[in-house]
């Protein structure tokens, strides 16, 4: 079996200058999800590497904030940078996490990001 | 739990984790992966790096209501005013690996508080912060903040109003936050000066709340180093 | 009999924590048949998701870093700055990869390196063999100092 050459020098190309994730801006297209969407989490099948929470998944949260551009964790840690996502900020309401969540404290949150794989709409 | 009741080990003894290290590093050098030198330079970054820029952040925005409105908005470009680039200070010059180039400043309301967690390991915004703390780090944090928020900020000493919004947030992707703290009374008139020097890097984490006349994080129990950092670089 | 020291008691109180029943499985490699979907799920879980899981109040400390500590925490960010690779296949290996007895078990540091070593021969920059003998080469000349 040949040996796989591995760019090195690609990333530094890219994001010299630029930083990261600012260096996948404009790669992600359209984003589906606005400030303000009510998403629920999807549980997609959670094999080999996930970085969406397993405590996150079916709850419903509000988008906060587009933050950025880049390739989902799960296609990152293996290298594979082509296909970018946009990336959201949710925020939970704790209760909604947390079904022993005690009532008196009516109005914790809990904010995370995700991919945009890992949302549809509420 | 610290085992602090062990005998020492002797000066000469190394351990498999020293061993390994050195075997890792001297055959990365030797295939040219990374150079010494670049090896020594992350070195020195990283004892550049601690939590005076992130408390000055705080007490800059807590003089300015403009500048907290760009912090609040542009994390990244409010750091360039208390010297900190998170793209081009780092030898990469493309922010390092670790922590990325996306920074929020939460801000603390009376009516919010938030504090900051990495449940999937110890993301932290070492850029503007330095080293995490070994607490940060460990599986049980990372467990019970998410869920026990309040009975975690109560060991830490933080006990809130049932009405105030604990906002437990998880970094568990790109974006690297500080907690902008409420500035407590008694502070009036002060300087930016005295105001940095009341925002610890618990405050900034969120497990603590600024107060006049506290100036270092609470004490702990400090797990010694069995063969500590050498500090004549 | 001499009354127990307090710092003893608090030394057995950790002990007796670490007596817990333990069921094992019977058969090792058991037949499909035997896995469910929950246990499925927990045998495939990503050992870092650990958000949620219950755990007792400990003693919050901070630590002095290691020398190696932070030779290790340079040599991967270094083979990140370099390309050889990025921050996230280092969590991917480092936290997930390794599996949940290492993931417990290994110091924190201990996971970093040991996913530096791993990832220099995965990516073929090393052999196994050049691993291993530089391991024993580096061993050797503690051995020999210590034999002085």
């Amino acid at each position: 079996m040949s040996k796989n050459q591995h760019d090195r020098a690609h990333h530094a190309k890219k994001a010299s200058g630029v930083g990261d994730p600012q260096c996948f801006r404009g790669e992600a297209g359209q984003a589906k999800f606005k400030n303000g969407d009510m998403v629920r989490i999807r549980d997609l099948p959670d094999i080999f590497y996930t970085r969406c929470q397993v405590y996150t998944r079916g709850a419903v949260g509000r988008i906060t904030k587009v933050v950025y551009e880049s390739p989902a964790a799960e296609d990152e840690a293996w290298d594979n940078t082509d296909h970018p996502e946009w990336f959201y900020s949710v925020v939970f309401r704790q209760h909604e996490l947390w079904p022993d969540y005690p009532a008196s404290y009516k109005n914790d949150t809990l904010e995370t990001e995700f991919s945009e794989r890992w949302l549809e709409q509420a | 739990m610290s085992d602090t009741h062990k005998a020492a080990p002797m000066v000469d003894e190394v351990s498999d984790f020293e061993i390994l290290e050195m075997a890792v590093r001297e055959l990365a050098i030797e295939k040219g992966l990374f150079s010494a030198e670049d090896h020594r330079r992350w070195i020195e970054y990283v004892h550049t790096l601690g939590p005076l820029p992130a408390a000055r952040l705080a007490a800059k925005a807590w003089l300015d209501p403009d500048f907290k409105k760009l912090a609040v908005a542009d994390g990244v470009k409010a750091s360039l005013a208390v010297g900190i680039d998170w793209i081009n200070g780092p030898p990469t010059k493309f922010g390092t690996p670790s922590d990325y180039c996306s920074f929020r400043v939460l801000e603390d309301t009376p009516k919010v508080k938030h504090v900051v967690v990495c449940t999937l390991c110890s993301c932290y915004p070492r850029t503007i912060l330095g080293q995490s703390p070994e607490w940060y780090r460990t599986p049980n944090y990372r467990r019970r903040l998410v869920r026990w928020p309040r009975q975690v900020l109560a060991e830490f000493g933080l006990q809130l109003a049932a009405d105030v919004e604990i906002r437990v947030v998880d970094s568990n992707q790109k974006t690297r936050y500080m907690v902008l703290p409420l500035r407590p009374i008694g502070t009036e008139g002060w300087s930016e000066q005295q105001l940095t020097e009341i925002v610890t890097r618990d405050c900034l984490i969120g497990v603590a709340m600024p107060q006049p006349g506290v100036t270092s994080n609470a004490k702990r129990p400090v797990h010694p180093a069995v063969h500590p950092i050498h500090t004549g670089h | 009999m001499p009354s127990p020291s307090r710092s003893a008691l608090m030394r057995h109180f950790d002990l007796v924590g670490q007596l817990q029943p333990a069921y094992h499985q019977p058969q090792h490699a058991p037949y499909p048949d035997a896995i469910d979907h929950a246990k499925y799920r927990a045998l495939l879980r990503s050992s870092h998701d650990v958000g949620g899981e219950p755990d007792v109040p400990i003693e919050w400390e901070e630590k002095e870093e290691e020398q190696w500590e932070a030779n290790t925490f340079a040599t991967c960010e270094c083979l990140a700055w370099r390309g050889v690779w990025s921050a996230e296949e280092r969590r991917r290996r480092q936290n997930v990869d390794v599996g949940e007895t290492q993931y417990l078990a290994l110091p924190y540091y201990g996971r970093w390196l040991l996913s530096a070593a791993r990832i220099i021969v995965d990516k073929q920059y090393v052999t196994l063999t050049e691993l291993v003998n530089k391991i024993d080469e580096v061993k050797g000349r503690y051995e020999q100092k210590s034999a002085r």
